[in-house]
């Protein structure tokens, strides 16, 4: 290395011609701009987010979390508190009750299911503990908000279902149209005009 | 002794000790499913077997015994896979829905598999399955049979020790039907002891279902409010909602079993109508305002009692802290300048006196298992069954494993009964006149002996006709008790507080226990409380002949009969009523309400709204036992801890309510930072309190006296004969008096009143509890089978019932509970009014009103309207 560090400083200290004559014409300029040209030529990589474009995750993506139902609707959830119980910033307050209503898939469902996403790391433990696979980490990115309280999210909004279904595939960047709403801004896709960027 | 190797290593240990506790001393733990250390064995599990050298099959270590040179392996292959084996066969019918399982986190079975069991199961058949959804099977039990692994520690416990039996199961092996009832669940006393020895989640409190985790709870351990043996418990809280009470196997007397009221009776404490914001009298109506000027209302009131030379007087109910209690009465006697005090308004105050005389409380006296290491057991004046639940479990308990003759002797049949050996029924309010019938047995065959007992002339007149007469009781039931008496060597005598109720001739066990002392006999006594600190309440000095520490006095004190007597004179310008429920309490609710509505100015401090509230010029919140630091002491004089679970819902605890009133009144010495630093100043008063501190009282309380700092409390005392030398004892004697009422051809009945196991005096804190609540949601009259036919009445018929004094509707239990032309009602319920039937009469020696007995009739409804 040392070697290596001087021979580069011996070549440094006397100016070449051809350096010289590289410096007056903007050699590396040109050349620096001619990939620029190229690449005007080329498929586009940037985004046009928020504004009409959205970038749809992969199907493993650890987004904000979503309590699901099963092929007849049913709450998944059981209201264990095994998630609770597993998350390590204890973001999550679970409070059961008994539902004889068949509303789930048990007779216990959860009473209050709440996450308090500005302690929430996106770790996925809480997914790996839930027995029921009623808990996902989905694939909701956009969690800014102009109020804090907008940061706790119970059951009630968590049990709708998100606006990416479960089975699409993702890794796409898809149509999407910029909405404001009072609480926060969302961008909402179109699943259906989509592009593959590579 | 013998000496055993466990693993390897040498221990000595007694002859007998079981292989499991063996091996725990040696430090290796083996897993049980079926085994309970006070249950009877039972072996069916083999989860606990271990191997012993030299023996082909393996032993189960629940039930063996060690063997002097014994060599057990507890960890060795063939026993790690059997182990495994055992659970894996457990496992193979359990449905394995932990998640909705509320036992989930604190299965034992979970437990086990976690440790020692099998990462899988071989076993691909369907699973056994006895339902498909949880049922009720009680009003606070639900079961899922599907996850009962057949332990019957359940049925067990119910037999064994609650002793109704209601729980069993049918078949045998893998066939074995669900564990559930066998019995209607009316006979079930709604304890939950079978829920918290059910290793799994097969039955489940109902209160507690799905409500959260075990390990989101905070508990603190605690005393049970509900009566007097103390037992003792642990509150749990998630956040500031009381959500179970649970008991733990090793501490307070109790060893992990509770009554109905100690598990259940906690809604009270998050009840929506608890009374939060102080109140005071605006005309008519009650208006909410600050604590401030509550209780400036009460230094005005009470300055004005005072200043127009009014009487004032100070009911606290027994189930304050021991400091509250004594701060109270700091307060009616250091502040306020008056005797008039009293616990609780159900009894003579003279006759609790001369019960805390015969019984000797000042003495001391004995622990309950202590008082039960004895040949004859008599049990007195108590329903002890309904009233101590957990002592009738203790007591079943020991007497099941040893010769013990118990005795019982009440007016309405109970549990206890099954274990007696002698059950005599009498009339309401003959205590005294059964004990006569017993002595003047004893006195006539040991004339000689006993020429010296003081009082023997009272016994001239009590012949054997004279006794059948008054009580109702065959005589030869009292021979029979005279002859276990005289057969044993030592006797205890339990005594409870139902013969202040009515005390005549209470005197006579004054006399009996000295007779017996003077045969020879070891006499133990043993005092039985229906309130949580009523004997506290007597140490601490709240009664008008007591001061703090057992100091007898002759004073002017009023009690609260006599307060209430002379408030109904509209002498009494100021009442301080602390957690007093009077008109619910009161044996004559008629007089005592007109009583209040005498009363000048009436302080209430509650947690809930009562009857009485109604008529307070002032309300003060009071605190739950949930809410507050101190101590209680149980019948057996054990000083035990009282911790707060959760913040005070209306901002005090009694004791700063307390001290709040005393610092209005301008007092400088009465401003504490904590109830640790009254109990220090109470106990510079009291030498027998004198060595115990907060600090020392922990797991297990403290019996006293405990005279100085190192001293450990003393567990038996009390081996001095009788401290009054022969024929000296002062006698204060009443003369049996023929309740005023006698059943006549208008009104043939006799109508006794008490309480009901799952309920506690007036009922406000226990029927706030839907658990309990729901198990008597109507209250009804016990009516004999025999009356029940000859007024032609069935079960759950509605009746009118009517004395001279009033009438009610009520639905009668047809039972043979209560014996022929008696009839029982219990005081727990509003609606009842059951104090709205009994007898105004005050008993013209003593002043009680009668309480236990009046004459009523019954017709039927449809006759009638
Ligand atoms: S993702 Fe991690 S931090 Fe967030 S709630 Fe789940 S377990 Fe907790
Ligand atoms: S989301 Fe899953 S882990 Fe959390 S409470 Fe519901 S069932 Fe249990
Ligand atoms: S609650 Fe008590 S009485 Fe009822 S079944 Fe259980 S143990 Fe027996
Ligand atoms: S219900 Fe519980 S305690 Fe009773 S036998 Fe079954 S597992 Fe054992
Ligand atoms: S026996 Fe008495 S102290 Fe024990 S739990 Fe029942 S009411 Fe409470
Ligand atoms: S615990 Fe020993 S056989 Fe069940």
């Amino acid at each position: 290395m040392n070697e290596l560090s001087t021979d580069n400083h011996k070549n440094s200290s006397s100016l070449s011609i051809k350096d010289l004559l590289k410096k007056v014409f903007f050699i590396d300029l040109i050349q620096g701009l001619f990939i620029t040209f190229n690449y005007t030529f080329t498929k586009t990589i940037t985004e046009r987010y928020p504004d009409d474009e959205k970038w749809i995750p992969y199907k493993r993506f650890r987004g904000l979390h979503t309590l699901n139902r099963n092929k007849e609707g049913k709450e998944l959830c059981v209201g264990c508190e095994l998630c609770q119980k597993s998350c390590p910033t204890q973001c999550i307050t679970v409070i059961p009750m008994e539902d004889k209503t068949g509303k789930g898939i048990a007779d216990r469902i959860a009473y209050r299911w709440e996450i308090n996403l500005l302690r929430c790391m996106f770790c996925g433990l809480c997914e790996d503990a839930c027995p029921t696979e009623a808990l996902k980490l989905g694939r909701e990115y956009e969690l800014a908000s102009f109020s804090m309280q907008r940061q706790i999210r119970s059951k009630e909004e968590l049990i709708k279902p998100q606006p990416i279904p479960v089975e699409f595939e993702g890794g796409v960047i898809v149509r999407a149209t910029l909405e404001k709403g009072d609480k926060e801004i969302k961008v909402k896709p179109d699943l259906s005009v989509q592009k593959r960027w590579w | 002794m013998a000496t055993v190797k466990i693993n390897g290593k040498e221990i000595t240990i007694d002859d007998g000790t079981l292989i499991l506790d063996a091996a725990k001393t040696a430090g290796f733990d083996i897993p049980t499913m079926c085994f309970h250390a006070r249950l009877s064995k039972l072996a069916s599990c083999r989860v606990c077997l271990v191997e012993i050298v030299g023996q082909k099959k393996l032993q189960p270590s629940c039930v063996t015994p060690v063997m002097h040179g014994m060599e057990v392996l507890t960890e060795s292959p063939v026993v790690k896979s059997a182990r495994s084996s055992m659970i894996e066969l457990l496992l193979a019918n359990h449905p394995l829905d932990c998640p909705v399982c509320d036992k989930g986190g604190e299965c034992e079975l979970q437990d086990i598999t976690f440790k020692f069991g099998p990462r899988q199961s071989p076993f691909g058949d369907n699973k056994r399955r006895f339902n498909e959804e949880d049922y009720i099977l009680s009003p606070v039990i639900v079961q899922n049979a599907n996850r009962c692994i057949q332990c019957k520690r359940c049925v067990r416990i119910c037999a064994e020790t609650v002793g109704v039996g209601v729980l069993g199961s049918i078949e045998r092996g893998a066939k074995t039907g669900e564990t559930s009832f066998v019995r209607e669940y009316l006979d079930c006393d709604h304890c939950g002891n079978c829920i918290e020895v059910c290793p799994v989640g097969s039955l489940m409190s109902r209160s507690y279902r799905y409500k959260s985790r075990p390990w989101d709870l905070k508990g603190v351990d605690t005393v049970c409010v509900y009566c007097g043996t103390g037992c003792q418990l642990t509150v749990q809280a998630r956040k500031d909602e009381v959500v179970r009470v649970i008991s733990k196997p090793e501490e307070g007397i109790n060893n992990e079993t509770l009554c109905a009221r100690g598990r259940y009776g906690y809604s009270f404490i998050n009840s929506i109508d608890r009374l939060l914001v102080p109140m005071v009298r605006m005309g008519n109506t009650l208006e909410p305002t600050t604590w401030e000027d509550a209780v400036r209302a009460v230094r005005n009131g009470l300055s004005e009692a005072i200043n127009k030379g009014k009487k004032i007087g100070g009911i606290a109910s027994s189930r304050l802290s021991n400091e509250e209690l004594y701060l109270f009465q700091k307060l009616m006697r250091g502040v306020l300048k008056t005797n008039n005090i009293d616990s609780g308004s159900r009894w003579d105050t003279a006759a609790v006196k001369t019960y805390a005389e015969i019984m000797e409380l000042s003495k001391g006296g004995l622990s309950i298992y202590d008082a039960l290491n004895t040949d004859t057991l008599l049990i007195l004046g108590f329903g002890i069954s309904d009233e101590n639940p957990v002592t009738d479990y203790i007591i079943r308990r020991i007497s099941g494993n040893k010769k013990m003759n118990i005795i019982m002797a009440s007016p309405r049949g109970m549990k206890l009964d099954n274990s007696a050996v002698l059950s005599i029924r009498h009339n309401p309010g003959t205590e005294g006149v059964i004990i006569g019938g017993i002595l003047k047995l004893i006195y006539d065959k040991n004339i000689n002996s006993l020429k010296n007992l003081g009082g023997k002339d009272y016994l001239k007149d009590l012949s054997k006709e004279k006794v059948s007469d008054i009580t109702k009781t065959a005589w030869q039931d009292i021979e029979a008790a005279s002859g276990y008496i005289m057969a044993s060597n030592t006797i205890t005598v339990a005594v409870g507080s139902d013969v202040l109720r009515v005390p005549s001739r209470i005197e006579f066990l004054r006399m009996l226990i000295e007779a017996l002392r003077i045969l020879g006999k070891d006499v133990k006594l043993f005092p039985l409380f229906d309130r949580s600190n009523q004997r506290g309440a007597l140490e601490m000095g709240v009664h008008p002949d007591i001061l703090p520490g057992y100091n007898f006095i002759d004073g002017d004190g009023l009690g609260a009969d006599g307060i209430i007597d002379a408030a109904s004179r509209g002498e009494v310008g100021a009442l301080y009523l602390a957690g007093e429920d009077i008109l619910s309490d009161f044996p004559d609710g008629v007089f005592a309400r007109e009583a209040l509505r005498q009363t000048k100015f009436l302080v209430v401090q509650d947690i809930l709204p009562t009857e009485t509230t109604e008529f307070a010029d002032v309300i003060l919140p009071g605190s739950s036992h949930a809410e507050k630091d101190g101590t209680f002491t149980n019948g057996e004089r054990r000083i035990q801890l009282v911790r707060k679970a959760i913040e005070p819902l209306g901002g005090k605890a009694d004791w700063e309510t307390i001290c709040l009133v005393a610092k209005a009144l301008g007092i400088k010495n009465m401003e504490y930072s904590s109830p640790s630093e009254i109990w220090d100043e109470l106990a510079g008063l009291a030498p027998m309190f004198a060595g115990v501190n907060h600090k020392k009282l922990e797991p297990d309380g403290i019996q006293w006296p405990c005279p100085d700092i190192d001293h450990p409390g003393t567990a038996i005392m009390y081996t001095e004969k009788f401290n009054r030398p022969n024929g000296k004892a002062l006698f204060n004697f009443r003369e049996h008096i023929a309740s005023a009422e006698v059943p006549d051809d208008k009104y043939p009945l006799i109508l006794s009143t008490g309480r009901r196991r799952q309920h506690y005096n007036n009922g406000s804190m226990t029927r706030r509890s839907n658990a309990i609540f729901n198990q008597w949601p109507e209250e009804s009259l016990e009516l004999n089978p025999f009356d029940a036919r000859r007024f032609n009445i069935k079960d759950s018929e509605k009746v009118l019932a009517s004395s001279r004094r009033g009438e009610m509707e009520v639905k009668v239990h047809v039972t043979d509970r209560v014996q022929p032309g008696i009839t029982f009602l219990a005081f727990h319920n509003r609606d009842a009014l059951t104090n709205l039937l009994t007898n105004d009469a005050l008993d013209p020696v003593c002043k009680i009103p009668e309480y236990k007995s009046c004459a009523i009739k019954i017709e039927k409804l449809n006759g009638h309207k």
